[in-house]
């Protein structure tokens, strides 16, 4: 079981993963909706992992990925992309990103995600 | 989505990679080994289906799909490029064309494509028969090629003690964004050695442009285990395999390979066209902008009678100063309207590589000049009489290659499209090696169909008799083919070319070939005229159909069969009376003035009653209401507002 932050900036899709994540015997500890909260809620929280949404208001997931990344080494990233996105994925691989899951979300492959990256 | 506003931008491109596809089938069949060409192909087919499929074209998505599919297989060197396959692409490549055109109508570009589909998955699995036993086997035998640098490098390394593998990735079906999954895969292994060569280029694995798995070359000294389980850290792989590669049998070819894949790279950097900045602009927005510059030139003229009448020496400046203006504009404008013909040439060779083949004929294209410029007008209208005199020149020029051989000819046959300027007119010629113009046959086809007499046709020169050939309901072909020789040819090609002001000569040499030259205006919307005064109305005439002018007297007009005739330097010349042909008036004419137009071969002397001066005039179509009218080609508005009629010299002429 790891303790997971969820970043998104749309209310919506952090209830959907918070509901997948948790069925998966996760626990989500705190829920960020930019990259600054969730610099903030990160280094306050602590968690094993991070989903991270890349296109969010005031700091976007790839920068926020590369400033965690700083304070946490060990923490796990996971971003959440958009098709189309390809690029912003790579630029948050070389961040520090550990994996990726692309919108719309399917159970399956998030709980593969989860497990390869935690394992 | 409502798509509706990008479906001109999409038929644009659609057209553009399909002429891409088709130019570069056409390299690939002449280079097959030339993997670069087949890159090219599959990116373009692989953008049409991106494009179909969000325009929600389904059925041109599929088949580009299926496209994509088998050049995917060549290019990884799965599938080796036959005949069988690049006529099957060609194929495919027509239906796609014809879809694209059906969009164009404003039709739904549904078309029945399951056979085509098909015929591709045939050949991207082979015989379907062996399709489930080849599944299974991994290609895993099958060695990437490398150049001679990668193999260097493979030798060190294998001296310094690395291990070279040979390793292909398969992700997942489902996997979205493959490129940024693909380069997870390469960063996580970064630690472990390096990456010598990919299939395809990274560029393309980087952005996502294969189809489910890749392979590269990688040099390391940790395990093939831990390679193999670094690898499955990343999420979405289905399957990775690991195999050692050596290169023995490949280092003999290696050589040669290299010298041939320099020289072609030099070959493509060559012919890479040269860009410019350019925009897209709507050719009716042009169309328009003319319109409105001519309402400007009338104006001009206007200004200049005005001018004179009032004499002022600021006035006169203004006036002066704005037609040096405006001439500029003109010509600007004009060459906006250009377009380089290679817009219709760039169909040709195609054409006349499935042309050749259904004639089991061998015959090579040659294009010199497909970057001369020609009014658009001109450029929509020239096309089909170009396919039928190739396709003519393919049919009856060209003989089959027994015969050429017989004749001591070069096996394969030629013909050269060439394209000029001169002057104010650019020149088309369309020339054949094969075995000329039989001038027995003509005359006799000629005799046979009445178009002259025995007596007569002894008497005409060798030139005159191929111009014979332009009669309608004429063909000399011995047999009547597919491709052309039903009868309808040759006159619709002259008459067409005659309709946009050109005119079409033929000349011949037997066993040595022939040449048809095309003469066309650069431009249709702005004439040279000779003004004339007809009763109180006045005409223009071009001035590319005069030949002079002429002022009888009363006396030398003469009568045969009840038509007025003139002799005009010892021919009889008929005359016609443009106040009788337009019901000027029905005053009986005075008029003796005679302007001696011609049309090919065949003169006619025109009544008028004065004539004022040669004038440029902006030719504007009747409109639609009055559309057919006879022997008028259009109207110009004059200096003074008045409204001329431009007489079409062609319809005069019998």
């Amino acid at each position: 079981m790891a303790r997971v932050l969820i970043t998104d900036d749309a209310a919506f899709m952090r209830m959907q993963l918070k509901d997948i994540v948790t069925k998966l015997g996760h626990e989500v500890v705190g829920e960020a909706e930019n990259g600054l909260i969730a610099i903030e809620q990160a280094k306050e929280l602590q968690p094993d992992l991070i989903t991270m949404d890349i296109t969010m208001p005031e700091m976007n997931g790839v920068d926020a990925t590369r400033e965690i990344r700083k304070a946490l080494p060990a923490a796990k990233i996971i971003m959440c992309s958009a098709m189309g996105q390809q690029s912003m994925v790579v630029d948050a691989i070389q961040a520090g990103a550990n994996d990726f899951i692309v919108k719309p979300f399917n159970m399956d492959r998030i709980k593969e995600s989860l497990s390869k990256v935690l394992s | 989505m409502n798509t509706d506003q990008y479906i001109e931008v999409f038929l644009d491109e659609s057209r553009e990679h399909l002429q891409a596809i088709n130019d570069n089938l056409l390299k690939l069949e002449k280079q097959p080994t030339e993997i670069e060409i087949v890159q090219e192909i599959f990116r373009s087919a692989h953008t049409l289906k991106g494009m179909s499929a969000t325009m929600g074209f389904e059925d041109i998505a599929s088949l580009t799909h299926q496209m994509e599919n088998v050049l995917d297989k060549i290019r990884h060197y799965e599938l080796t490029v036959t005949t069988e396959v690049i006529d099957l692409t060609f194929a495919a490549v027509e239906a796609l064309e014809v879809m694209v055109q059906s969009i164009s109508e404003g039709n739904n570009g549904k078309k029945d494509v399951t056979k085509l589909v098909s015929q591709l998955k045939q050949v991207e699995t082979g015989k379907p028969s062996e399709e489930e036993a080849s599944v299974g086997q991994p290609p895993a035998t099958e060695l990437l090629e490398i150049d001679e640098y990668q193999a260097t490098i493979i030798s060190q390394a294998v001296n310094n003690g690395y291990q070279a593998f040979q390793i292909t990735v398969k992700l997942t079906e489902d996997c979205m964004l493959k490129g940024p999954r693909a380069y997870m895969v390469f960063s996580n292994l970064e630690p472990l050695g390096e990456a010598i060569k990919t299939v395809p280029d990274v560029d393309e694995i980087e952005e996502g442009n294969f189809d489910q798995s890749f392979s590269f070359l990688f040099i390391s000294t940790e395990s093939s285990k831990l390679i193999q389980e670094t690898i499955e850290k990343v999420s979405e792989i289905e399957k990775v395999e690991i195999a050692g590669f050596s290169m023995k049998e490949q280092s003999v070819e290696i050589p040669k390979e290299t010298v041939q894949s320099t020289e072609d790279k030099k070959q493509t950097t060559k012919e890479k066209p040269k860009q410019s900045k350019t925009i897209r602009v709507n050719i009716e927005r042009i169309d328009h902008l003319m319109n409105l510059f001519e309402e400007v030139i009338i104006d001009r003229s206007r200004l200049e009678d005005l001018s004179k009448k009032y004499i002022d020496q600021e006035l006169n400046e203004t006036v002066e100063n704005m037609t040096r203006v405006t001439e500029d504009m003109q010509g600007l404008l004009l060459a906006m309207r250009m377009v380089p013909i290679d817009q219709v040439f760039n169909r040709f060779p195609r054409m006349v590589r499935d042309l050749s083949k259904d004639l089991h004929k061998k015959i090579s294209l040659e294009i010199i000049g497909s970057d001369t410029e020609l009014d658009r007008t001109v450029i929509d209208e020239i096309g089909d009489p170009l396919v039928h005199l190739i396709r003519n020149s393919l049919d009856h020029g060209i003989e089959t290659p027994e015969k050429r051989l017989q004749a001591g000819k070069a096996e394969e046959g030629k013909i050269t499209l060439k394209a000029y300027h001169s002057g104010n007119h650019v020149f088309i010629d369309i020339v054949d090696d094969g075995a000329g113009i039989n001038r027995e046959k003509v005359e006799e086809k000629a005799i046979e169909n009445g178009l002259i007499s025995v007596e007569h046709s002894k008497q005409l020169s060798d030139e005159e008799v191929y111009h014979l050939i332009f009669a309608s309901g004429f063909s000399t072909a011995d047999q009547i083919s597919d491709i052309s020789g039903r009868g309808v040819g040759l006159d619709v090609v002259k008459n067409k070319i005659e309709s946009l002001g050109g005119s079409i000569v033929v000349s011949s040499e037997p066993g040595k070939g022939s040449m048809f030259s095309i003469q066309l205006p650069l431009t249709l919307s702005i004439l040279s005229t000779l003004l004339v005064k007809v009763q109180q109305e006045t005409f223009a005439i071009p001035l590319s159909s005069i030949i002079e002018t002429v002022a009888l007297s009363p006396q030398d007009i003469k009568y045969v069969h009840g038509q007025k005739v003139m002799d005009f330097r010892g021919h009889i010349v008929p005359l016609v009376s443009l106040n009788k042909v337009y019901g000027v008036s029905d005053q009986d004419d005075s008029s003796h003035s005679v302007v001696i137009i011609q049309k090919g071969d065949k003169r006619s002397g025109l009544l008028v009653d004065s004539f004022i001066g040669q004038r440029e005039v902006v030719l504007k179509s009747l409109g639609n209401y009055l559309k057919n009218i006879f022997a008028i080609s259009g109207a110009t508005i004059l200096g003074n507002g008045e409204v001329c009629l431009i007489i079409d010299p062609n319809a005069l002429v019998k």
